[in-house]
């Protein structure tokens, strides 16, 4: 165990932890966008974690969801400097997603009620102004659930999130993953009769299966099959659990503990 | 290019490129130069091939600049426009091509023989301004200089 | 035949002194991507007709670029016995009375630039005789004066795809020496030389080799940075166009103390003739056994493989530069763990730019203290500039480290060309900043750039005489890096969108005093908080147009005031 200071607290961690699951463990709060803690790696691209770190005379920013424990390590999570940043880009953010409803509450709650930059034109947008382009929805689609629906497409001011050719993407599972893992809420999917329609994602259509004894919905045509080879890779690690612990392991194996919509 | 002799092909380059280091971009970059562009059956057959998922093949080819998505033109002009092509005046040189022959930096013409691109640096900017047609880079083109230019790729002026 | 010991390397390099100084006249085309612009190629094309009978008496070859770009085509001629001679600015017309006159034993006055009558390739010593007293020597000239050619040591005199004529001038001895060390004892040499990257940031090789090699792993990588994406800036591209051997004899001595038995070259596709020259010297050196199995009989193997870029500038970070090996989309991620540690495959690498690996053969040879005596305390050795722009003699200026850059700009280069006033150069491509005439003083090592607020960079000098806007040069810079961010981190990605839509304002005299201080504050969030050394120094453009020609902005802002 090393000794770590933040902000006035002093604490204790394992030497290599992750500051900002530590943080936020603690119920310190840092701000953060692109960190989720199904990912082993840290992915950097939010840049709101920053904070202050103090190293003898010198002081420097850096994210927390980068930064490992080690002993005496010193930070500071709302100094001035990471405040005027922070702003900074949030009003990056503010013109860049105006239709986010959480980095709206977050700007107010660091004194801001307008950018001073020019909010993003669009007519129609397929991530209904809400995307900051956080990375989550698609390593959630590729690494988690492995299907790979969706990626960036170009580069730099032009990066967009889609399926490729913005077409219809027939590797969908329907899981939602995106939906559900998206910090402001941008990604949009609905159920049409028997089909859910990826909106977002060129709208991408997913057969739902039904149930044989009552007709009902139960999941994606896509899901249940994956479950079903599951179930069978896991025949005998399955036998001896009642119906629930077989239901709760089988969705840990499908989603690495990922919070997926209620099961169906 | 119908389908068996493009996986032909395809395979051909396929097992050219075996080593790991460097092998999706060689592959691609290969196909490109054999086809001129990188079409959607290719990039479908070589995402099953290789086991990659297709939205992580096309983020790749839209994120590097090499890449075509679409068919060019018969000879490709690409003006550098470097720091010193473009202190040297390499927008007016862009300007004038696109005047000349009446398509936008990106384009091709409607009947396919040239298409104009732009570059960062060749890396021949002592020559500078810059421009290469297809594989020959010429130096010190000025917009004056681009009806003649251009006439040896069989450009009639109207 | 592969070599096997230093007898081997002898024998070879006795045929290629025939080739380079024996009892043919050696007529030599500098065929670079640069001489190929001028028409070198035809002058090249014409010699190669007009001599088709004359096989017995001269000897027609191809070589690199010798740097002094603006008097291209260079022709060196060399008649037994006499200095070598460089002429300028040959016609594919001029070449048959140029022959005339060498067949006589004469060189044409006025096509002569200068003569070499001896060569320090620094693993060898060249002496090619004396005589032609009226034409200037190579170091009277203002352009070489100033210089001092390590790297640039065999540029232009050798022929890039002739692995004899390398060795001959005392190519792959530094190999051989390192093989007969430990690997910890090349490391200290490296480090005793005081060898700071060239790509850059100006880390000490020695200590990055040693921390990759101190990293435990059945495999390890070394790689060549050759994605040179600076605009303005083509040392790198000369070096493997005209020295790939120096570049890869680097390599394996690299990978011999750190470790590794491979090695990777990562290339911007936009280079063709350097690819396809240092696909010669591989292949050329697997022949001769210096790549591949026990190399100089040794228990060592090492090999080397050419990765092609695609056409994204951020790929020369290096941890973009691995995801684009790995072939993923070249997007940085964050460090720690550095590639020294976690590198291509997740093994340990040390990647490393052309120019550094250049200059591992030379500190091998004159042994680290030498080396590290050149130059400036804490910045030794030379460092190769592309010195381009309005400036009057073009070309690449390789001088050592701790020389002043008016000597560069006006003694050198001669200022410039068209009686305008010399503005400011601009550093350090587009992480770098623009330096005032009154900063000229400046002596050009890696601290007393850092202090003027820009960066050595890779090596790229653009010229700007008083016609050049400082903020149309910043809106280039900006336009620049904004494109070509890989867009992964907020910051770059829409600030550098916000910075350039600020400039655009204030150009089109739209621009007010709050737009002038939202663009230092974005600038400061930017270089602070972005995830990678693009976006860290992205507004260094803007930031030192802002200190050091901030009345340009104002004026522009007050224009649209009236
Ligand atoms: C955006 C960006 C572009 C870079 N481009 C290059 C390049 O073209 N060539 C290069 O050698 N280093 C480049 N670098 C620096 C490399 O990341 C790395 O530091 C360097 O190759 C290390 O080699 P050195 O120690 O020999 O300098 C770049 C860095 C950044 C952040
Ligand atoms: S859609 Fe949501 S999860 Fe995906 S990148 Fe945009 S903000 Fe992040
Ligand atoms: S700083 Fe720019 S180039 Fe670097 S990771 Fe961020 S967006 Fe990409
Ligand atoms: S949470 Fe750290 S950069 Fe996004």
């Amino acid at each position: 165990m090393v000794k770590i200071k933040i902000n006035d607290q002093n604490l204790y961690a394992r030497e290599g932890e992750n500051i900002l699951k530590l943080a936020l463990k603690e119920g310190i709060d840092i701000p953060h966008l692109c960190y989720h803690e199904i990912f082993e790696e840290p992915y950097g691209a939010c840049r709101l974690c920053i904070v202050e770190v103090i190293k003898d005379d010198e002081r420097f920013i850096t994210t927390s969801c980068t930064l490992q424990a080690q002993n005496g390590l010193e930070i500071l999570t709302q100094s001035p400097e990471v405040v005027k940043h922070r702003k900074i880009l949030l009003e990056l953010y503010l013109a860049q997603a105006p239709n986010a409803e959480n980095i709206k509450k977050l700007a107010e709650k660091y004194g801001i009620e307008k950018s001073r930059f020019p909010k993003r034109a669009f007519v129609t947008d397929h991530l209904n102004g809400k995307c900051i382009l956080c990375g989550l929805c698609i390593r959630v689609c590729g690494e988690v659930m492995k299907a790979g629906v969706i990626n960036y497409i170009g580069r730099g001011p032009s990066t967009k999130i889609n399926t490729p050719f913005f077409e219809e993407n027939p590797d969908c599972l329907g899981c939602l993953a995106c939906v559900n893992i998206c910090p402001t809420e941008a990604v949009s999917a609905e159920e049409v009769e028997n089909r859910k329609i990826l909106k977002s994602w060129s709208e991408t259509k997913v057969k739902m299966k039904e149930c044989k004894n009552c007709g009902s919905l139960f999941t994606t045509y896509p899901l249940w099959e994956k479950t079903k080879s599951l179930l069978m890779e896991m025949d005998t690690e399955l036998e001896e659990l009642c119906p629930n612990c077989k239901r709760e392991l089988l969705i840990k194996k499908l989603t690495k503990n990922l919070p997926l919509p209620k099961p169906y | 290019m119908n389908n068996t002799k493009r996986a032909k092909e395809l395979e051909e380059i396929i097992l050219k490129h075996s080593s790991p280091a460097g092998r999706i971009l060689s592959i691609l970059e290969e196909i490109q130069e054999r086809e001129g562009y990188l079409s959607k059956e290719s990039l479908k057959y070589i995402s099953k091939r290789l086991n990659i998922p297709l939205a992580d093949l096309y983020s790749l080819v839209t994120f590097y600049s090499f890449f075509n998505l679409e068919r060019g033109g018969k000879h490709t002009i690409t003006v550098c426009m470097g720091t010193a092509c473009y202190v040297k005046g390499a927008p007016k040189i862009i300007e004038e091509l696109e005047r000349r022959l009446g398509i936008k930096e990106g384009e091709t013409t409607s009947d396919g023989i040239f298409t104009i691109k732009s570059a960062r640096c060749f890396g021949a900017c002592s020559m500078a301004p810059v421009v290469r047609i297809n594989e020959r880079i010429y130096g010190y083109v000025f917009p004056e200089s681009l009806p003649s230019l251009l006439k040896l790729y069989g450009w009639k002026e109207k | 035949m592969k070599i096997r010991s230093l007898e081997d390397l002898e024998e070879i390099a006795h045929r290629g002194i025939q080739k380079i100084k024996g009892e043919k006249i050696r007529i030599a085309v500098g065929l670079g991507t640069c001489g190929i612009a001028t028409g070198a190629d035809y002058v090249y094309t014409y010699f190669e007709n007009a001599i088709k009978d004359l096989t017995e008496r001269v000897f027609l070859t191809k070589v690199g670029c010798f740097g002094y770009c603006s008097e291209e085509p260079l022709v060196k001629v060399t008649i037994p016995g006499k200095p070598l001679t460089i002429l300028s600015k040959v016609n594919p017309e001029e070449t048959e009375e140029i022959l005339r006159a060498v067949l006589s034993g004469e060189i044409p006055d006025k096509k002569a630039l200068c003569k070499i009558e001896e060569w320090n390739h620094i693993t060898e010593y060249m002496v090619y005789g004396k005589g032609l007293a009226n034409i200037p020597s190579y170091s009277d000239l203002p352009f070489f004066r100033g210089q001092l050619k390590l790297v640039l040591r065999n540029a232009g005199l050798i022929n890039p795809e002739d692995l004899e004529e390398y060795i001959a001038i005392g190519g792959y001895k530094s190999l051989h020496k390192a093989l007969n060390m430990k690997p910890e004892e090349v490391i200290e040499e490296v480090k005793r030389a005081g060898l700071r990257g060239r790509g850059g940031a100006g880390f000490p090789t020695g200590l990055k080799w040693e921390i990759t090699a101190k990293n435990e792993s059945d495999e390890k990588y070394v790689i060549c940075n050759a994605d040179e994406g600076d605009p303005g800036a083509y040392m790198n591209r000369n070096e493997l166009e005209s020295d790939p051997h120096a570049v890869i004899e680097g390599m394996i001595i690299g990978g011999y103390a750190i470790g590794a038995k491979e090695g990777i070259i990562y290339i911007r596709a936009e280079y063709p003739l350097a690819i396809k020259r240092i696909e010669t010297a591989i292949k050329q050196a697997r022949e001769y056994g210096l790549l591949g199995e026990n190399i100089f009989g040794s228990n060592f193997s090492f090999d080397i493989k050419i990765v092609k870029g695609a056409g994204a500038f951020v790929c020369g970070e290096e941890t973009a530069m691995i995801a684009s090996i790995e072939g993923k989309t070249g997007r940085p991620r964050p460090r720690p763990p550095f590639p020294a540690e976690k590198g291509l495959w997740g093994k340990p690498t040390s990647i490393n730019n052309v120019e550094t690996w250049c200059n591992i053969p030379i500190i091998l040879a004159m042994g680290g203290e030498r080396f590290s005596k050149v130059g400036k305390e804490n910045n030794a050795g030379t460092k190769v500039f592309s010195l381009v722009g309005e400036v009057k003699r073009i070309g690449l200026v390789e001088v050592p480290l701790g020389t002043k850059l008016k000597t560069i700009v006006h003694d050198i280069g001669g200022g410039s060309p068209s009686g305008l006033k010399v503005k400011a150069v601009q550093i350090g491509g587009p992480s770098g900043g623009c330096i005032p005439e009154e900063g000229f003083d400046t002596p050009i090592d890696y601290e007393s750039l850092r202090d003027l607020g820009t960066i050595m960079g890779s090596g790229g000098m653009v010229v700007m005489s008083e016609k050049t806007s400082m903020v149309e040069t910043a809106l280039f810079f900006i336009g620049f890096t904004s494109e070509e961010s890989c867009g992964k981190c907020t910051p770059c990605r829409e600030g550098l969108k916000q910075m350039l839509h600020i400039l655009h304002k204030i150009l089109s005299r739209r621009g007010s005093e709050e737009d002038l201080k939202l663009l230092e504050e974005l600038s400061m969030t930017i270089q602070t908080t972005s995830l990678c050394g693009l976006g860290k120094t992205a507004p260094n453009p803007v930031l030192t147009t802002l200190r050091y020609f901030r009345e340009e902005y104002e004026g522009l802002i007050n224009d649209g005031k009236d």
